[in-house]
């Protein structure tokens, strides 16, 4: 009896740590999209700074790509949409896991508590 | 496995024994730590400020020359001279692989707007810093409260509920909104259900506690706004209630429980209760207390001897419906008054000042007429003939007929030797104070010009009434005013000033 316990137990702490680690995983993925929030925010103000007469080029790969301010606003704008949109999306995930995560952490204990008598009784019966 | 869930079992245990300090210990070290994080970044951000800083001074010297002499990296060992050219031409990273050409004074503009974000970022760290700077003293603090070595002691009081809260009678409660029965109706469920969640159990009650506290607390701002209202409106009106209050404080050692089931003065009455006991226990002490105080002063000065009378109750209960409210009120007002009689006489007697003043008895000492030279103790400090000629006192517009009465009676009474009230009320033109003072006094307390007139005087029922100093010549009046019609009683002291001087001149 009490090695089933076990058993449950251990497969219970497995799947406990992967969840954890998924929500580690999202939590960094969230952090970096919001340093790009900042980032990109920082680039329209700029650019709303510059005027027409400046050329503005946009890095792909080892090329400097000219490009047009409105385009550059506008690819900028789009962009700081998109990041939005991964944000709240991440936001979601992150939640939904740290549900299931709690529930993990109730069976957890739960079953650990019943290994716990069930030692005692082993060792009772012993 | 097995291992890891002794430890788990282990460490629970452990956990359990030494919670405290090591939850304490854990949660400093993890302020700690997030201070210590702060620091760096701030550390990080300042650096970067200061890198704009230098970039923005080379962006205001490039553009002065059109090139310069430079020695150009060349690969990562080695250097080539070279020049400089287009100095005003820069291609400024926006981010996120933008990038711009612009002007020198353009990427100044850039580089600004930059260090704004840089300085945020720089306030909102200081900001975070600060906050758990706190919170980790403030864990600090708790800790040595908590720890065998505090400074701090806590100080608890097990409360055997409503016996301790409420002495004698349970006051109702006087807003609308708030239920007395709706306690005992919670008593009943916490018995029902006492299997109940204990949050639920102990939020109701707290929320009962926390009502009756609230009530206590607007009922005593209430009854101090009153009191502060009456002094204002009528100061004489004050001094009678005062007068009389004390009296009856005094007084009311006997029953005393129902008086006092006044929440509010709870930490203030039962001093006065205790004074009160002393008093009717044996009037011994108070006794004892005049005689020494006539001893003191007995030199020249007539001696009033005074004690209670059997007829306590009936003065309590005949002050009014209200009794706990006036009770307390006249009492603080009585206090009041009393201070500021003392504060008025310290001011500026002193010439009196021969006698030491170290009780409120004292303050009657000095309270002295001078009729032909002579100092002859006032009746009463409270009343005062002339505004010119008083004292430090309060005159009492509404010095009704019951006034007189008392003072009536309280001259019969009087060991010494001073004849009709009439002389003692009209005769008494105080042209002992020093000048100095009446100004200040008149300033202070209105003044009885009217006339007043002696009604009859009550048949001296009270047999003895033998008072002594100060503070003493009220309570007599005061008891005179109870057992003598109690239905003046009421109406002077609500009587307005100029009531009181139409029915003088009537």
């Amino acid at each position: 009896m009490a090695e089933v316990i076990q058993k449950k137990l251990q497969s219970e702490l497995e799947k406990y740590q992967q969840l954890q680690k998924d929500v580690s995983k999202s939590m960094s993925a969230r952090q970096k999209l919001e340093a790009q929030l900042t980032e990109n925010n920082i680039v329209k103000e700029e650019l709303t700074l510059l005027d027409i007469q400046n050329t503005v080029y946009k890095l792909i790969g080892p090329v400097l790509v000219k490009q047009d301010l409105d385009e550059a606003k506008a690819t900028v704008s789009k962009r700081l949409e998109y990041i939005n949109g991964e944000i709240q999306r991440y936001e979601t995930l992150l939640k939904e896991m740290e549900r299931k995560s709690e529930q993990h952490r109730e069976v957890l204990s739960s079953l650990q508590q019943e290994y716990q008598r069930a030692q005692g009784q082993a060792v009772g019966k012993a | 496995m097995a291992s890891l869930h002794d430890q788990m079992a282990a460490t629970g245990k452990v956990k359990r024994n030494n919670d405290l300090p090591k939850g304490v210990e854990r949660l400093k070290e993890e302020h700690r730590k997030v201070v210590k994080d702060c620091r760096s970044q701030i550390e990080h951000w300042k650096k970067v400020e200061n890198d704009y800083e230098s970039l923005q001074d080379r962006l205001r010297t490039l553009p002065d020359k059109l090139s310069y002499d430079i020695t150009v990296p060349f690969g990562p060992l080695a250097f080539m001279p070279g020049k400089l050219v287009h100095t005003n031409e820069l291609t400024v990273l926006l981010g996120d692989n933008w990038f711009a050409k612009c002007s020198a004074k353009q990427a100044d503009a850039l580089v600004e707007h930059r260090k704004k974000h840089v300085k945020n970022t720089l306030d909102d760290l200081q900001k975070v810093m600060k906050n758990f700077q706190n919170r980790a003293d403030f864990t600090d603090d708790i800790e040595k409260l908590t720890g065998d070595t505090g400074d701090f002691v806590d100080i608890r009081e097990e409360v055997i509920n409503e016996e301790e809260v409420a002495k004698g009678k349970h006051r109702l409660a006087h807003k609308p909104h708030s239920n007395p029965k709706q306690e005992y109706l919670l008593e009943l469920e916490e018995d029902e259900e006492k299997k109940e969640g204990d949050e639920e159990r102990t939020t109701g009650v707290l929320s009962e506690e926390e009502l009756w506290a609230r009530l206590d607390e607007l009922e005593r701002e209430e009854e101090l706004q009153d009191e502060r209202y009456r002094l204002d409106s009528t100061d004489t009106n004050g001094e009678d209630t005062t007068s009389s209050s004390e009296e009856e404080k005094e007084a009311d050692g006997g029953s005393s429980v129902q008086v006092n089931g006044h929440q509010n003065e709870n930490g203030w009455v039962p001093s006065s209760i205790t004074s009160q006991m002393n008093g009717t226990n044996g009037s011994h002490p108070e006794d004892e207390e005049e005689e020494d105080c006539d001893e003191e002063a007995g030199n020249g000065l007539p001696t009033i001897y005074f004690s209670h009378t059997a007829e306590f109750k009936k003065v309590r209960i005949n002050t009014g419906k209200n009794t706990t409210l006036k009770f307390s009120e006249r009492n603080e007002q009585k206090a009041q008054a009393k201070r500021k009689k003392k504060s008025g006489k310290s001011n500026g007697h002193s010439p009196h000042e021969c006698y030491k003043i170290t009780s409120p008895a004292d303050i009657y000492r000095v309270f002295v007429d001078l009729v032909n030279g002579e100092p002859i103790p006032r009746k009463s400090i409270l009343k005062s003939r002339s505004r010119e000629n008083s004292v430090c006192s309060d005159t009492s517009e509404s010095s009704t007929a019951d006034f007189e009465e008392r003072r009536a009676v309280f001259g019969r009474s009087w060991s010494h030797d001073d004849a009709t009230h009439s002389d003692t009320s009209d005769g008494i033109t105080e042209e002992e104070s020093p000048t100095g003072m009446s100004p200040r006094t008149n300033g202070r307390f209105e003044a009885f010009t009217g006339t007043v007139i002696e009604k009859d005087p009550l048949p001296c029922s009270i047999p003895h009434l033998t008072i002594a100093a100060p503070a003493l010549p009220t309570i007599p009046e005061r008891k005179l005013e109870e057992v003598g019609p109690e239905a003046p009683q009421e109406p002077p002291k609500r009587m307005s000033k100029f009531k009181a001087t139409r029915l003088h001149q009537k």
